[in-house]
């Protein structure tokens, strides 16, 4: 069966490859197929060939570049280009479970623990950490406790301080819509400004490259966060991390934390000197916007389980046994020597 | 009720004989199964792609000339073998020599044309430009306005991996939709103003215009941030890694050349009207081919424009541009080969149009709009709209828009021209830009529906538009 998978990955090294040089000979980028990361395309490419019921995908893919191969205007290039093109589906139509003849699943992507943590992290991989938190539930100091046993550093604002130096961005001019910087979330203006003159409008226009700005910044935030995890080992609080490193393919370990409702407006209640009432209000509308926000971006559901390695209810263990916990967990479950610097 | 009389009426009309210009013997009946060639060569466009796709791309021009054999031979040996060459002159000279020299000059000058910049497509950025390119259609063409647009669309949405939808909205609006305000737009219309309607008649029609537009947009906005947001939670992003966007055109100067075609579709349109081009006894002046056919002096300065307007785009602009483009010979080639085949295959059918149109008994709006609407979805939308408006004018109205086929009235001509222009964007072979931008999407990374998938998203959404209208406008 692994055998099988290395085959997949070569033959979708092979396709990816050979768009990009279709594009290269032809000089542009506007009829590229694919244009995500050689990686991260690879790795769908293979998937599209795990099961025949995807295989019509794969089938329109490799059509598409053929249509392209095919308008290269000299003929050596091109028919270099139509014989690996040939050579590829031949392959392909070999692999039982593309779109060739025998239907045969392949067992280890059925298999439940594929993912597990214990084999998740490899040589070289940085230890990272994606804590995920609803407000009043201490998960940011829980993740800057944990940052601190584990010597690694934690970002949180710092992400998108440095977003706004990439975007040469006045932070004025955007909120941070993933943070729980608390002043700003007690002020914050969920909608955006409505008397901006068209100056400003075309300024911003031109500055997030037609995006809205919240976009613009979440697209530099995942860059931000890929360009780190090929640096150094650290914790992130929140920003969708955990699925933007899914996305790129990069090995993490994601943590959501939670706490019954009460008793987190208690504890706002007490840090931000709120009342009862002021501290449930606050909370549906972060929840409320955390919960858009995480979805938005991820088409997934916030604080689902299911879409995280560790779920903690803090007011069960405290901020000191959520910790304690979650080095429990890195210590006997995860194959990377970060756990046991303690 | 009255719109499903009048669909069956077309129906029941198409089981009625052929009639042929038959001569000196008068007309010849001409059996219905001429216009199986048609059909096949429709049901090959919507199959073939599918089923055998690296065939039909190498097989093209022999299933066209197959079929168009399986008409032309049958139509000799009925009517003689002078007036089926004098039919397959007229369809080449009058009808597909215009239609394809036109799309050449805008496809070769458009390019050579090339945003350069990094803006990222996102769904406010989509329906801006097809906003933009829906308000231009009128003003160069929905052609030209499609050929224009069509790459730096492409260009921006490279990062998205759900972008077919893109395309077909695009088709909806700039194919077709915005082409309804000016006699430039789309070629029934300038037809209309050969035959006396005044040209900013059609400005008429903004509402209609407006509504579709709005109604279309707002639908593209939900199912293009459904898909925005679908390509960005897998984790697609566009390289927005500079700060700031740079963008620009290359090839500017083709739009002055963009210009000249536009000018040459006005003149094609105006010279046949001109006493400097008729002779004593009204008739265009012209080269004698066959028969009747004549290729008019107005044809040649039209075809003679656009080519120099051609040729000059590619002496003056650097072949970078033109490969930043992907520029390729494909769709034309493709577009060029179908169409052929269509224009010649589809005879009979207008010929069964011209002969049964004044008796289909569609005489409100609303069955104008429809009858109208639903033969331009198929056949060639130019005679489509000639036949019903020479249907409205021999009803005897006195008030309304005078032409030189007679009177119609407002709202009867408003219906003829929403339905020729608007429902040419129902299906690939409506109007001329959906198969070029069918075509330049395939080469370009953009899996578009097949025939038959298309079709389902006409129905899905250009359905309602059509039948917002309908209640709207023409009850």
């Amino acid at each position: 069966m692994n055998k099988n998978q290395d085959e997949r990955i070569a033959v979708a090294g092979r396709i990816y490859d050979l768009d990009s040089e279709v594009c290269r000979i032809l000089g542009t980028r506007l009829s590229r197929v694919f244009n995500g990361s050689r990686d991260a395309t690879i790795r769908e490419l293979a998937e599209l060939m795990t099961t025949r019921t995807t295989g019509h995908l794969l089938r329109s893919e490799l059509a598409m570049i053929s249509n392209m191969a095919r308008t290269i205007p000299e003929k050596e290039a091109r028919a270099k280009v139509m014989t690996e093109y040939n050579e590829i589906l031949h392959l392909v139509e070999k692999i039982p479970t593309s779109f060739g003849t025998v239907d045969i699943l392949d067992e280890n992507i059925a298999k439940l623990n594929a993912a597990n943590l214990s084999g998740r992290f490899a040589e070289g991989n940085h230890f990272i950490v994606c804590i995920g938190r609803s407000y009043g539930s201490a998960g940011t100091d829980i993740g800057f406790a944990l940052a601190d046993k584990l010597k690694i550093n934690y970002y949180d604002t710092e992400i998108f301080v440095e977003v706004m130096e990439r975007l040469e961005a006045g932070q004025d001019e955007l909120e941070d819509r993933a943070s729980f910087a608390h002043h700003q979330n007690l002020n914050q203006n969920l909608g955006l400004e409505r008397n901006r003159t068209i100056r400003q409008r075309i300024k911003e226009f031109n500055r997030y490259h037609g995006l809205p700005k919240e976009d613009a910044v979440f697209f530099n935030q995942s860059d931000l966060l890929r360009d780190m995890a090929q640096k150094e080992d650290f914790i992130v609080m929140g920003r969708c991390a955990d699925v933007i490193l899914s996305n790129l393919h990069i090995p993490h370990i994601s943590i959501f934390i939670n706490a019954p409702f009460e008793l987190r407006a208690r504890r706002v209640m007490s840090t931000d000197n709120l009342s009862y009432k002021e501290a449930v209000k606050l909370l549906h509308r972060l929840d409320r916007r955390h919960s858009h926000y995480y979805e938005y971006y991820t088409g997934r559901e916030w604080g689902n389980s299911i879409n995280y390695d560790l779920c903690i209810n803090s007011a069960s263990y405290g901020i000191d046994g959520s910790v304690e916990l979650i080095l429990r967990i890195i210590n006997q479950h995860t194959n990377h020597n970060i756990g046991n610097q303690k | 009720m009255k719109r499903l009389i009048a669909i069956l009426t077309v129906g029941a009309a198409l089981c009625l004989p052929v009639m042929a210009a038959g001569g000196e013997e008068g007309p010849v009946q001409n059996p219905i199964w001429l216009c199986i060639p048609f059909a096949l060569l429709l049901l090959s466009i919507a199959v073939f792609p599918l089923v055998r796709p690296m065939w039909w791309e190498s097989h093209q021009p022999l299933v066209v000339i197959l079929c168009a054999l399986l008409f032309l031979v049958p139509y000799s040996m009925l009517n003689g073998v002078g007036h089926a060459a004098e039919l397959t002159a007229e369809c080449i000279i009058n009808d597909y020599l215009g239609f394809i020299v036109l799309l050449f000059g805008l496809f070769c000058v458009a390019g050579n044309i090339t945003l350069v910049g990094d803006l990222a497509g996102s769904p406010r950025v989509n329906v801006a430009l097809l906003l933009f390119g829906t308000m231009l259609s009128s003003w160069i063409g929905t052609t030209g306005a499609s050929m224009l647009m069509v790459r730096p669309l492409i260009k921006m949405n490279s990062w998205r991996k759900r972008k077919r939808h893109i395309m077909i909205f695009f088709i909806f609006l700039i194919g077709n939709i915005g082409g309804c305000l000016t006699p430039i737009g789309d070629p029934p219309l300038l037809m209309g103003f050969a035959r006396g309607v005044p040209f900013f008649w059609s400005l008429r029609l903004m509402p209609i215009m407006l509504l579709n537009a709005a109604v279309l947009l707002f639908a593209f906005y939900l199912v293009d941030k459904r898909a925005y947001r679908k390509d960005i939670a897998m984790g697609r992003k566009p390289d927005i890694s500079k700060p700031g966007t740079d963008v620009h055109i290359d090839g500017a100067h083709n739009l002055l050349l963009l210009g000249v075609i536009v000018a040459a579709v006005i003149l094609s349109g105006v010279m046949p009207t001109m006493p400097i081009f008729q002779d004593a006894q009204g008739n265009v002046l012209g080269l004698h081919i066959i028969g009747d056919v004549v290729l008019t002096v107005p044809t040649i300065i039209e075809c003679a424009m656009i080519l120099s307007a051609a040729w000059l785009s590619f002496r003056t602009t650097s072949v970078s541009v033109r490969k930043a483009n992907h520029f390729t010979w494909g769709a034309i080639e493709e577009v060029a080969v179908l169409f052929v085949g269509i224009f010649i295959t589809m005879q009979p059918a207008l010929m069964l149009l011209k002969a049964n149109g004044a008796k289909l008994g569609v005489d409100t709006p609303m069955e104008m709009f429809w009858a109208t609407g639903a033969l331009s979805s198929f056949l060639d939308n130019t005679p489509t709209y000639l036949v019903f408006l020479t249907t409205a004018c021999a009803q005897g109205f006195t008030e309304g828009v005078v032409t030189s086929l007679g009177t119609v009235p407002v709202q009867m001509l408003t219906a003829i021209s929403c339905g020729a222009v608007f429902m040419g964007a129902n299906t690939y072979i409506g109007n001329a830009p959906n198969f070029m931008v069918k075509a330049i999407s395939d080469e370009n990374g953009i899996r578009m529906p097949s025939f038959f998938g298309y079709l389902l998203w006409s129905l899905a959404f250009l359905g309602p538009a059509f039948l917002l209208d309908a209640l709207i406008f023409f009850r």
